[in-house]
């Protein structure tokens, strides 16, 4: 009997009810789209990284000890050990060639920097400019490289280090042009649009200023510069002196740490068709010789924070639509007791307890949740693609445990929004309502 | 034999409104009662206080060893759905279920619900080919037969209308008088309502109020 009153006055109002199970829907799908994404956030994280982010770092296999502070070189441009860019058209065609993502030289140089005269100390006197020394990067953003097979691979930070946050656009890799770190831009007071003079010896570059980025890393206090400048600066034409490589690999096992000289030639085989780090490493050495490469895995502190904070975004976002569906039901739901009164009233007057009154309230309530949460469900999942593309640019994994969790969640915003039009249902009076009030 | 219904000095007050005071009177198990009176003077009032809708300001109403005043809300509500069996003016059926559904719905607040019971009911008032009917599908006089049956179905010890022809044209309420005195030859107590001299004259005796007064009872004019 429970059931079939519940499933007779279900099927009244259907336009509120429509309504309700809309703003439910509406609720869930932003939950269950948010939720796959902050979910898929600490996933991504991991994955992301390790098949994207650059996991290689390639270095001559002869150099000086490096004179690093904070992770900038610091050695004069004409120390150490350099390597010819010319030949990096062979990394794209070793057995794992496909496997190689992207890539990106670097070379790193001191520079004297200028401040645009015209901000800063404004009555100075003459040669108002203060010089100071900061390190250049160098490297590419999305560079075409030839391949020696005739192909191009177009590639640089833009395939190693795709999260670094740029405000602005990035420099052409052909141009005059300048990524400031956010530390320096506001150290020094840059901005998009100025034009910022560096100077290493004899040699000066009037560079524009494009865009300032944040990575979280060194490049934060930093200039980042097309390859090309750095290596004129640095007196070094086609010459670079670190390569971050990210390649898709398969985690280290016990094989994989074997010695290759010491294999069978069938354990060799195996072990070289096997997309190891090491044997990538191998293919590349062989390929690029007087190479030096060391696998890196860094998750940099900043790139982690961005994502933790999409994450945290997403955490905000669902609370934020699920309250939302929790006021528009209490809207629907308090019409709903209002307009029912008289029947409620009736009920009580029959026998029916305040509990018996509530679970068919209750009842209905969840009945709506189930149908807007399966809604919802469906929905977020594609708005869940689209934000995953948006993000990561592939769609999150579908996740089935979410499925019972927003019909969970469904039914509790549906039940807390009804929460004070549920009491008011429970407590009508019938005597008044009866005498027609 | 102790009365069926014991109402000692019962006063009902609104605020201000005095809606009933020093009200006494008593019914046996089986009497049929008309309550009459002015618009105003109490009767629906007093309905409703002897159904556990209302609690009374002071006095005493014993219904079967009860005394109405003293129950909780829970115990009004077991009250209501075991010992009473409402008749309204306004018929008050739910109106999204089915003839033979909104007898059952009074059986499903008091214990279980028997199908074949509520369908006995209903054809006790004459309604046999009507379970399936949706209240707006029904005339008035039909729709208060369901309510009849409703409250019948449970076997209460009181049967309480109010005005249960009020909305009804001569024929229908013949057909619903009827009716009750078939219910009260079979041994129901009934507390009626009515500004109906006809009902009034029907009943074993006339309970009439005036201004929250019982101003006379009365044996009907036969
Ligand atoms: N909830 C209430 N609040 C205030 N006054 C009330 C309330 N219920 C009833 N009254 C007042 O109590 C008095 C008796 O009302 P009651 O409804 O019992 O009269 P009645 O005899 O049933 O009248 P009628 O024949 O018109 O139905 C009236 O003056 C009415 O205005
Ligand atoms: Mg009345």
């Amino acid at each position: 009997m429970f059931f079939r009153i519940v499933s007779d006055s279900f099927a009244r109002k259907p336009r509120r009810k429509a309504l309700t199970a809309a703003a439910l829907a509406l609720g869930m799908a932003v939950a269950t789209a948010t939720l796959e994404v902050a979910l898929d956030v600490g996933d991504r994280l991991a994955r992301e990284f390790r098949s994207l982010g650059a996991n290689l770092l390639v270095t001559p296999a002869t150099d000086t000890l490096p004179l690093e502070i904070g992770g900038v070189d610091y050695r004069p441009v004409d120390a150490g050990a350099y390597l010819p860019e010319g030949e990096l058209g062979k990394l794209k065609t070793i057995f794992w060639r496909n496997n190689i993502v992207g890539f990106a030289p670097f070379l790193d140089v001191p520079v004297e920097i200028a401040s645009p005269s015209a901000r800063g100390n404004q009555v100075g006197g003459a040669g108002a400019h203060d010089t100071a020394r900061e390190m250049l990067i160098g490297t590419w953003y999305s560079h075409s490289v030839d391949v020696p097979d005739g192909s191009k691979f177009v590639t640089g930070v833009s395939s190693t280090d795709p999260w670094w946050h740029v405000d602005g656009r990035w420099f052409s890799d052909g141009a005059e042009e300048t990524l400031i770190g956010a530390g320096l831009a506001q150290r020094k007071n840059l901005r998009v649009g100025d034009t910022l003079t560096v100077r290493s010896g004899e040699r000066a570059h009037a560079l524009a200023i494009t865009g300032i980025v944040s990575t979280g890393g060194r490049e934060d206090n930093a200039i980042l510069a097309p390859l090309k400048v750095a290596q004129d600066l640095a007196g070094h034409p086609n010459r670079y002196r670190r390569l971050l490589v990210s390649a898709l690999t398969k985690p280290a096992d016990a094989f994989s740490e074997r010695d290759p000289s010491k294999m069978t030639p069938a354990e060799y085989d195996r072990w070289y068709c096997s997309p190891y780090i090491a044997s990538i490493s191998h293919q590349m050495q062989q390929e690029l010789p007087g190479i030096e490469v060391r696998a890196i895995r860094q998750v940099a502190e900043g790139e982690g924070r961005i994502l933790t904070r999409v994450g945290s975004l997403m955490w905000l976002v669902t609370f934020a639509a699920l309250f939302a569906a929790a006021l528009a039901v209490g809207a629907t739901s308090a019409t709903t007791v209002l307009e029912r009164r008289s029947e409620i009233g009736l009920m009580k007057a029959l026998g029916a307890s305040r509990r018996t009154v509530s679970a068919f309230f209750i009842a209905e309530q969840l009945l709506l949740a189930l149908v807007g949460g399966i809604a919802g469900y469906a929905i977020g999942l594609e708005l869940a693609r689209i934000l995953g593309i948006g993000i990561f640019g592939m769609a999150p994994t579908v996740r089935w445990i979410l499925f019972p969790i927003v019909l969970v969640l469904a039914g509790v915003v549906a039940l807390l929004g009804s929460l004070m039009p549920l009491e008011r249902a429970s407590r009508v009076d019938p005597a008044p309502v009866l005498r027609g009030e | 034999m102790t009365p069926l219904v014991q109402v000692e000095n019962l006063e009902k007050r609104f605020d201000a409104v005095r809606a009933l005071h020093g009200v006494s009177f008593e019914v046996e198990a089986g009497e049929w009662i008309a309550i009459m009176g002015p618009s105003g003077s109490g009767k629906t009032t007093l309905i409703n206080i002897l159904g556990g809708l209302d609690h009374p300001t002071s006095g005493r109403v014993v219904v079967d060893g009860m005394e109405i005043g003293e129950l909780s809300e829970r115990e009004l509500t077991r009250y209501r759905s075991d010992k009473i069996g409402f008749v309204f003016q306004q018929f008050h059926l739910v109106p999204y279920l089915t003839a033979l559904e909104n007898v059952m719905l009074a059986q499903y607040f008091h214990s279980i619900t028997d199908e074949k019971e509520a369908a006995e009911a209903l054809r006790r008032v004459g309604l046999e080919d009507r379970l399936e009917h949706l209240p707006a599908q029904l005339s008035g006089g039909e729709q208060q037969r369901v309510a009849i049956a409703r409250a019948l179905i449970n076997h209460p010890k009181l049967i309480l209308a109010d005005e249960p022809t009020g909305n009804l044209d001569e024929e229908n309420e013949a057909t619903i008088l009827k009716l009750l005195h078939e219910l009260h030859s079979a041994g129901h107590t009934i507390l009626v309502v009515t500004h109906s001299q006809a009902i009034g004259n029907l009943a074993d005796r006339r309970v009439e109020l005036e201004h929250g007064r019982l101003a006379r009872i009365t044996l009907p004019v036969r």
